[in-house]
């Protein structure tokens, strides 16, 4: 499960200081699924980016499956993305020098799984693109990148998915499509899923809703 | 993370082609250094072995008397070859109307030992070099002895008392100027047919001179064990002793190749730079999904430590296989041009090579990649987030301190890294606060000009730190193109000027007064330009303000002031190429007793300006005092005198004259007619001298050429490097630019001009780092005369502008060839 207590987030400007996140707190059930809405410029990718332990808190703290963030170093919360976390980007991040393939088996090899490949095959082939496995993301349209993105998320199987607007470069059918897939694999795997999102619809699809403006987040 | 995982990672980037650029800044760097220092090395052991041939040998044991039987014996003992050759003057007679003053060299097999002896079967027939003497019973003439003495081959001829058979003709010889003043044409002959001569008797003139060659260690030892034991009259001769002119061509030339070299390390290093802080540049995101996949800072590091280590050790390799391969290429090219079979390069280039390809990765390409580690895994929820460039300045320093060290050792020569560290410290030093400077300005300039100049000096301004250090790294590879080719010019221009073409190449001594008019009709009326008159009297110093000084054989230490025999003359003028160091000229209607001294000759009388000399000419005494003191130019072909009188105090004593013309290779039979009518002059024949010294000359400023081509190669790559460097933001930019609809002439405009002021800038920081450079240089490390290159201020702005813009546009070229949203998506 994922507990947020007392979170707050400052930046330095030439104005002064700037809180973007004020005093958050949340709680998500283990295999549950959060969605995060809010205006752009919200602080929902800040919130994002320290619940994934890619940022530090200004003060607060988070417990992801139990690991208090704020106690671990860079290194160990890099090493708690390798095993209890998966992302799915808006923009797909996929490497564009790796194959298809490559692309899902990378997080399988940094984790030093001997079966990388055949587990990416799997993966690849649950969301439909066992036939691409050798092509580049540049020559995948925008859907089918984001499908590759959400097999490499699941190839890991992780305790928790965290999602940033995985439906923002999409067309709405194309959205609709990723969108199922998401919560298929979801349900599957019993993943505890945030997502962010302006998509009101996909917003609906989770159990929990919360609303951020102005760096607070209320639940919806 | 495993090292299977690091070698997946090595084959991915590689496919991926991003690796390809840093292998191919590696290879370029490793192969132009061992390329170039083989290449160097080569040339140095060939130039060597080509400056040997001007002894004929690698060292000569030159001797008065005879030399001592166990001096070969030891000399053969060691390993060293040997070959004999004796000199002497002698009256050859034809028939009783013919008879000539011959020089004659009596030569025994093996000779020459280095370089080789070039003769004819007729007096101008087909030249041969087929290693052969004259054999016993026989010899060879110089040409125009043929018709001096009215003979043909076959015919016999008297040295001496031995009856010799004429058989040749010789036509040139390795060792002509070791024999500088070995009056009289040449009649070679073999050292068996000396005993029949009778001519060599206890008292002759003669000069033995004992030819050694071998392998340098060897040399080395023999020289060390003989210097002590040789007496009165016996010397060695080396290359840099025998022919100082030569030896000094020789050491320029070195010092230019080593120079070139260490500009290569510079430029391996900056291409390496360039090419690396592209490849860190375009990983930084790579590294952010990395890490939002979990992996960490040190799996990173170690994953770009591996490939980095992999990479280096494949570059290195092939560096030195391609660096061989190019030095070897280029000897090949080279065939027939080079005089003489390049030596070999041994292992020090791979080591050098190897070095610099260590110190090149160490500090140039891994700190981009090590940085990669700390990149934020936050970048890839949020695009303005890069790396922290603040570490970068400690990098350049070690990286810098660490370049100038390779130069030192690559060089051997502190003044050479000092000459080429000044330089590029104006290009660095000024470089970032001027280009700051301009750019900004140029921004304001812009506002004012057309939308093109406006959005490409935005440009400009926006990336200016990176545009700054771009415009350093162009400009320091613009300023060691631009260094070299001065240098070079400059070398060889000097060199020119020590020996124009029109130098004269004949010297006549002993020429009466009344003779003077003579030789001035006889020779303009075969059209040969005469020079100036010198007179010319012998006389001695035998003491300085009273007091005697001692004659050089009652002398111990060489710094004792001693008696000195020398040629005088007078003159109202300073001699051409002469530098007063102290005192004045006097003028032409000065009555005074008088005396200039050269500069040396007064150290070895013990005298200044002011002192009094006591001076004997014949049986006639007479005293000056020193007016001044004299710097003598010795490399310049003209007469020099070591004292120098006012016209009022030598023109009473009985004196000769001397006078030097050149002649044509045509025209050389002249000097038969001329000892006809003038037989007591003496003619010394320089003119295969001066052609040998322009042949060595010619051939080292080709060899110079071609190392300055492997340096532009080199420094085109690191501008090509430096293009790509900055290529993504500003395709991204145009194809943005496109996107919005500007047309293709407006992109390729902003980039032109873009790139074209950055050419022009890096083109004037080139120009002030080069001549400060070649300031350096020049007065440091060749003892050439500096001046300001006004050339290189307009050319070098021109030539960066053009460089840069075109290898700029060339490189953009996609930009207006390809879709704007192919190319957004790619970069």
């Amino acid at each position: 499960m994922i507990k947020v207590s007392q979170l707050l987030k400052t930046v330095s400007t030439a104005d002064g200081e700037l809180e973007i996140l004020r005093g958050i707190d949340f709680e998500v059930p283990s295999g549950a699924s959060a969605a995060i809405v809010g205006a752009s410029g919200s602080g929902k990718s800040t919130l994002l980016g320290l619940l994934a332990g890619m940022d530090v808190a200004s003060s607060g703290k988070i417990w992801l499956d139990g690991e208090c963030l704020s106690d671990l170093d860079e290194d160990q919360r890099a090493r708690l993305r390798a095993e209890k976390v998966g992302f799915v980007f808006q923009s797909f991040q996929l490497l564009p020098a790796l194959t298809t393939l490559e692309n899902v088996m990378l997080p399988l090899e940094l984790a030093g799984m001997s079966d990388a490949a055949a587990t990416a095959e799997r993966f690849l082939g649950e969301v439909g693109l066992e036939n691409r496995l050798n092509h580049y993301p540049t020559t995948l349209s925008g859907g089918e990148q984001q499908r590759v993105a959400i097999a490499r998320a699941f190839a890991r199987q992780p305790r928790i998915l965290f999602a940033d607007e995985p439906t923002g470069n999409l067309d709405t059918r194309t959205g609709e499509r990723v969108i199922e897939l998401l919560f298929e694999l979801n349900d599957r795997i019993e993943t505890t899923l945030v997502l962010v999102t302006h998509d009101q619809r996909l917003a609906e699809r989770c159990q929990h809703c919360f609303n951020m403006s102005a760096g607070e987040l209320r639940e919806a | 993370m495993s090292h299977s995982l690091s070698g997946k990672f090595l084959v991915r980037e590689w496919r991926s082609g991003e690796l390809g650029i840093l292998l191919l800044a590696l290879v370029l760097a490793v192969s132009v250094v061992v390329g170039v220092s083989s290449f160097v090395g080569r040339l140095q052991s060939a130039l060597l072995s080509e400056s040997a041939r001007f002894l004929a040998a690698d060292l000569v044991v030159v001797s008065r008397s005879s030399l001592q039987d166990d001096w070969v014996e030891r000399a053969e003992a060691q390993g060293l070859t040997t070959s004999l050759s004796v000199g002497f003057p002698s009256m050859t007679v034809a028939d009783p109307d013919h008879m000539a003053l011959v020089s004659v060299k009596a030569v025994s097999d093996g000779y020459p030992l280095r370089g080789t002896l070039q003769w004819s079967s007729e007096a101008y027939g087909q030249v041969q070099s087929d290693g052969a003497i004259p054999p016993p019973g026989e010899v060879w003439l110089a040409p125009r002895l043929f018709s001096l003495l009215d003979v043909t081959l076959d015919d016999s001829l008297l040295v001496g008392e031995a009856g010799l058979i004429v058989s040749g003709a010789v036509r040139s010889e390795p060792d002509a100027t070791a024999a500088v003043f070995g009056f009289g044409p040449r009649l070679l002959m073999n050292t068996q047919d000396i005993p029949d001569t009778g001519v060599v008797q206890p008292g002759s003139r003669v000069e033995y001179r004992l030819l050694v060659s071998g392998p340098p260690e060897a040399v080395t030892a023999y020289e060390e064990w003989l210097t002590p034991l040789l007496g009165q009259g016996q010397r060695l001769d080396t290359i840099e002793g025998a022919q100082p002119r030569i030896g000094n061509t020789l050491d320029r030339a070195q010092g230019f190749l080593l120079l070139a070299g260490s500009l290569a390390v510079v430029l391996a290093a900056a291409a390496i730079t360039l090419a690396s802080r592209r490849f860190g540049e375009r990983h930084t995101q790579y590294v952010a999904i990395l890490k939002s996949l979990g992996a960490q800072s040190a799996q990173i590091s170690r994953l770009y430590g591996v490939s980095l280590a992999t990479l280096g050790a494949g570059g290195t390799l092939m560096g030195c296989v391609v660096g061989w391969g190019l030095q070897e290429g280029f000897i090949r090219a080279l065939g027939d041009l080079l005089p003489v079979t390049p030596g070999p390069a041994g292992w020090e280039p791979i080591v050098i090579g190897v070095v610099t390809a260590a110190v090149c990765m160490l500090f140039f390409a891994w700190p981009p990649l090590r940085r990669l580690g700390q990149a934020s895994p936050l970048s890839v929820l949020r695009a303005d987030i890069g790396i922290e460039e603040s570490q970068r300045a400690g990098d350049y320093v070690i990286g810098a301190a660490s370049i100038v060290g390779l130069m030192w050792w690559y060089s051997g020569s502190a003044a050479v890294t000092f000459a080429v560290v000044s330089g590029l410290s104006v290009v660095v030093g000024l470089g970032f606060f001027v280009a700051r400077a301009l750019l900004s300005g140029g921004r304001r300039a812009g506002g004012f000009a057309g939308s093109i100049w406006r959005v490409a000096l935005a440009g400009l301004q926006r990336r200016g730190r990176a545009n700054a250090l771009q415009m350093v790294i162009f400009a320091m590879a613009i300023m060691l193109m631009l260094l070299l080719s001065v240098v070079r010019s400059s070398l060889i221009g000097q060199w020119q000027a020590q020996l124009p073409a029109d130098a004269p190449n004949h010297f006549l001594l002993n020429l009466a007064p009344e003779e003077t008019p003579v030789l001035e009709g006889f020779l303009s009326e075969r059209g040969v330009p005469v020079e100036a008159l010198y007179p010319m009297t012998r006389g001695r110093v035998f003491s300085v303000n009273q007091e005697a000084l001692p004659e050089w054989r009652e002398v111990e230490s060489e710094d004792t002031p001693r008696q000195r025999e020398a040629n005088f003359t007078w003159s109202d003028t300073l001699p051409e190429g002469n530098l007063l160091v102290e005192g004045d000229w006097w003028s032409a209607d000065d009555a005074g007793a008088w005396v200039s001294l050269e500069e040396d000759f007064a150290d070895d009388i013990g005298a200044g300006v002011g002192d009094t000399l006591s001076l004997r000419i014949g049986a006639e005494v007479f005293e000056a005092k020193v007016r001044s003191i004299r710097q003598v130019d010795w490399q310049s072909m003209r007469p020099n005198f070591y004292v120098v009188f006012p016209r009022s105090v030598l023109e009473s004593y009985p004196g000769m004259y001397m006078t030097s013309f050149r002649l044509l290779p045509d025209q050389k039979t002249v000097l038969n007619q001329l000892i006809e009518i003038l037989p007591t002059v003496t003619v010394i024949e320089l003119d295969i001298v001066i052609r040998e010294m322009r042949a060595v000359i010619d051939q080292v400023a080709r060899a110079l050429e071609l190392v300055l081509a492997v340096i532009l190669l080199a420094g085109g790559l690191v501008l090509v490097s430096g293009v790509r460097s900055s290529l993504d933001a500003r395709m991204k930019e145009s194809a943005l630019m496109r996107a919005l609809g500007a047309g293709r002439r407006t992109v390729l405009g902003t980039l032109w001009i873009e790139f074209l002021v950055l050419g022009a800038m890096a083109g004037i920081l080139a120009t002030a780092g080069a001549e400060v450079a070649a300031w350096a240089l020049q007065r440091q490390v060749f003892n050439l005369n500096w001046a300001p290159t006004f050339t290189l201020w307009w050319l070098g702005p021109l030539l960066g502008a053009v460089f840069v813009a075109t290898l700029g546009l060339w490189s953009c070229r996609r930009v207006v060839s390809t879709p704007p949203v192919v190319l957004l998506r790619e970069v």
